[in-house]
């Protein structure tokens, strides 16, 4: 028998994850789609001997062609045509949920709607008849508890029933009906649309652009009705036909939920009391800060401890011939990243992110990272990358538009990490006193909004203030948690461990054959000329690019000595600090950019970075020269 | 003088609605920082255009209160000219705000005259959604953004006709959170401007 596919969509924070651990167990793989930069969740399982592969959509509100997720799923929707969509749906805010429901049947596809955290709706004083549902979206509903398994199992056999049955168009107003049907009509004549016709004649309505420039480019006489049609619409209703086409579909759900739900007196949830003290201007800034600080404590003072045992490992390997060594140097140091910090980080992020408490951060410290032109959400990656810019980069993940994602990304990966203090503190701060360091910093601050202000100019794609729905609290699925943990590392890991043991072994190499050298005096117009560094710093700066505190350490192996003021005028540590904090981030934050904004963006941002460094190092040395 | 004038106004229109006249009613409904309008407020208790104790509700004297009315009137007929002038809606309130100060009281009696007896487009006053303060309920009337930002506030429910509740708006021109269709969405300052309410 074949491989039935089955699809599983809907909003954000219904538990669709959840639902997908739970049927798949451990038979799944996390990875990106095909050249994007979205996440895919893939996974199989065996029910009643057929084999079942499962693929985790992301989590959207609408199938429009705004985001890049919405794009994708409804592509995937109607050009792989999966045999079921598993739609997961909040039972406790079900007309918002029905809203996307509504287009899933618009789209004629096999759903089955899981009516999911029934539990939750009936704490909160809403029954749902299930069958009166079922009866008026005319596709069956299973309710579930997906945290504790109820209910899946009814879903799975609900699912074989529906494998490839094609549920019908909802019912929407004759206004929109008749105008959909003349167009169906003049559609239908179209022989390779991909897309259903009377879906395509309501996105015509709506003017999605994508849609429209499928039917220019196949049948551009439509589009003189389709604009006919459009205008008649914003006559009759006042507002943007996409509004009326919105609000038809909301007066559809709401209605549907009005005569599905009934709601019974329910007492005030620890949820809602919880709400109000983390919104509430006082303690919730100080519990913000309490969650930032532990998360600092745990992936940095544990992770910290673990890496301590790999370098000690890598230190056993010295033995060895060249290559080896160098490979393994590799794998360690990215293993050194990897395990002690990402997993923690990951781990928590998740958990905060499932219980709810990562949107109220955001709310809270939405209007500060405005004015460097990011989202409330890359706050808490942004304080992550004081201490390493891997799991800080990675953690944008979070944000919801490619252009954020992109945004926040770029300027995370700036905030000067762990290593990069050990650099200023060590030199600067140690030879010229705290206050110059700190004066390093401000600099560098500024430098992160400008950047940011200047990025959120030119990165396509209309500036988006903050839409995000608050989800209530509830108690994390950890074994959910633990799974994605488990495999966004490993995705990362497959990235990034051929880059950084291909550096490792490539610096490695030119260090011990000593042509570092050769390379630095290449480098010299540009360091000794341009920054007035000693030409050796040009070696330094290129190994740092494998880990950046090896700029500080090598610096005392070449010279031979820890004082570095015997060696390096105040104005050179000054650059040089500069510099090492400007120029391209390490090999493992570049690969952490390239899993989530791709090769193209992060390469050239990295190379826009050593333009930024040399160039603000040469005026920071003329600057002090002056002085 | 303007400055006087647009607080007095605030005030007078706070308490035309029946809301509490606190120092931080006032910083959201003007989108000054708090400390700024403490210090406005004692100002014009020197002028003695209010009385004020500091930590309790401020209220008019006659005086302030002739000035606050005048404004809000001139504000007012300032906006149903710009509307019949064709200035887009979402730009009225901001406009009106710059006319009302520099409306001579003979062309404001002049422009009522004209503009009185003539059915406008649209009657009903419109307020952005960051107009309300916490637990003020409005109904959506028009969203006035791009086409994207259109796009996602009517999928996440914000269609017109919708009923919203601010829960929390806060300080400093940061973020609101408000319960629209059983749901809570937290919105940017910016983008709740662009919604834009009628109260009930």
């Amino acid at each position: 028998m074949p491989v039935v596919r089955v699809a599983l969509a809907g909003n954000a924070n219904v538990g669709k994850s959840v639902i997908f651990s739970q049927l798949t167990g451990l038979h799944q793989h996390i990875g990106n789609w095909p050249g994007k930069t979205v996440e895919k969740a893939e996974g199989t399982l065996h029910f009643r001997g057929r084999t079942i592969d499962i693929l985790d959509l992301p989590g959207i509100y609408s199938l429009s062609a705004f985001t890049l997720e919405e794009r994708i799923s409804r592509e995937y929707i109607a050009i792989e045509r999966p045999d079921v969509v598993i739609n997961v749906v909040d039972a406790s805010s079900l007309e918002r949920n029905l809203f996307f429901t509504l287009q899933l049947l618009e789209m004629e596809a096999p759903v089955v709607v899981a009516l999911n955290q029934i539990d939750m709706a009936q704490k909160k004083g809403i029954e749902i008849n299930t069958r009166k549902l079922e009866e008026l979206l005319g596709v069956p509903v299973v309710p579930t508890v997906a945290i504790r398994g109820e209910g899946l199992h009814r879903l799975l056999e609900r699912t074989l029933e529906s494998c490839g049955k094609r549920a019908s168009f909802p019912k929407y107003g004759p206004e929109l009906e008749s105008k959909c049907a003349r167009l169906e009509k003049l559609l239908d004549k179209i022989p390779d649309l991909k897309y259903p016709a009377k879906w395509v004649a309501l996105k015509l309505l709506e003017g999605d652009e994508e849609i429209e420039k499928l039917v220019t480019e196949r049948q551009p006489a439509i589009m003189r009705l389709v604009r006919r049609m459009r205008s008649e619409l914003e006559r009759a209703h006042g507002e943007q036909a996409s509004l009326v086409v919105a609000s038809e579909r909301y007066s559809l759900a709401s209605r549907i939920a009005r005569e599905v739900q009934s709601f019974h007196p329910a007492r005030e949830t620890l949820s809602r009391k919880i709400e109000r003290i983390t919104t509430h201007p006082v303690p919730a800034y100080l519990i913000l800060a309490l969650v930032v600080a532990s998360l600092f404590y745990i992936v940095f003072q544990i992770g910290g401890k673990f890496a301590v045992i790999f370098d000690r490992l890598s230190s056993k390997s010295e033995g060895l011939p060249l290559l080896p060594r160098s490979v393994l140097g590799g794998l360690l140091a990215a293993a050194s990243v990897a395990l002690p910090y990402i997993l923690p980080f990951y781990f928590l992020l998740n958990l905060l992110e499932d219980s709810g408490y990562l949107p109220r951060a955001a709310f809270l410290m939405d209007n500060l990272m405005h004015r460097v032109g990011v989202h409330g959400k890359a706050f808490i990656p942004a304080m992550l990358g004081f201490g390493c810019d891997v799991p800080a980069c990675l953690g944008c993940r979070i944000l919801e538009t490619e252009r954020e994602k992109i945004l926040a990304a770029l300027i995370v990966s700036m905030v000067p990490c762990a290593a990069t203090s050990v650099i200023i503190l060590g030199l600067v701060g140690r030879f010229l006193g705290i206050r110059i360091a700190l004066l390093l910093y401000a600099l560098d601050f500024c430098i992160i909004l400008l950047i940011g202000r200047l990025l959120s100019r030119i990165l396509p794609g209309e500036p988006m203030g903050m839409i995000m729905e608050m989800p209530p609290y509830r108690i994390p699925h950890l074994r959910t948690v633990l799974k994605q943990t488990w495999g966004r590392t490993v995705d990362f890991l497959k990235l990034a461990l051929p880059l950084v043991i291909l550096g490792n072994v490539v610096l490695t190499t030119l260090f011990e054959t000593g042509s570092i050298y050769t390379l630095s005096k290449v480098l010299s117009p540009v360091t000794e000329k341009w920054l007035g560094l000693p030409a050796i710093t040009g070696a330094l700066l290129i190994m740092g690019i494998l880990r950046k505190e090896l700029i500080l350490v090598l610096l005392a192996t070449v010279l031979g000595t820890t004082n570095f003021s015997s060696v390096l005028n105040a104005q050179q540590m000054i650059v040089l600090g500069l510099v090492s904090m400007l120029y391209l981030p390490c090999i493992s934050t570049y690969a952490a950019m390239v899993k989530e904004v791709g090769f193209k963006k992060a390469t050239s941002f990295a190379l826009f970075r050593i333009i930024l460094a040399v160039f603000v190092g040469g005026i920071a040395f003329r600057t002090l020269t002056l002085l | 003088m303007e400055r006087i004038e647009e607080y007095l106004e605030a005030i007078f229109r706070l308490k035309e609605s029946n809301r509490p006249l606190t120092t931080g009613n006032l910083s959201k409904v003007l989108g000054i920082a708090p400390a700024s309008v403490t210090q406005m407020l004692k100002k014009l208790f020197k002028l003695g255009y209010i009385s004020y104790v500091p930590y309790q509700e401020v209220s008019l004297t006659a005086k302030g209160e002739k000035i606050g009315r005048k404004v809000l009137r001139k504000h007012r007929v300032a906006e149903r000219f710009l509307r019949q002038m064709g200035i887009p809606e979402a730009k009225v309130h901001e406009q009106a705000c710059e006319l009302e100060h520099h409306l001579p009281d003979e062309l404001e009696r002049a422009i009522h005259r004209k503009t009185e007896g003539e059915k406008l487009h649209v009657p009903k006053r419109l307020l952005p959604l960051t107009a309300l303060l916490e637990g003020e309920e409005g109904v959506v009337e028009r969203l006035v953004g791009g086409r994207g930002l259109c796009e996602r506030l009517s999928a996440m429910g914000l269609t017109p006709g919708t009923k919203v509740r601010v829960l929390r708006s806060s300080l400093f021109r940061g973020p609101l959170l408000i319960s629209v269709r059983g749901t809570e969405l937290a919105l940017g300052r910016g983008v709740a401007e662009k919604i834009l309410l009628r109260r009930d």
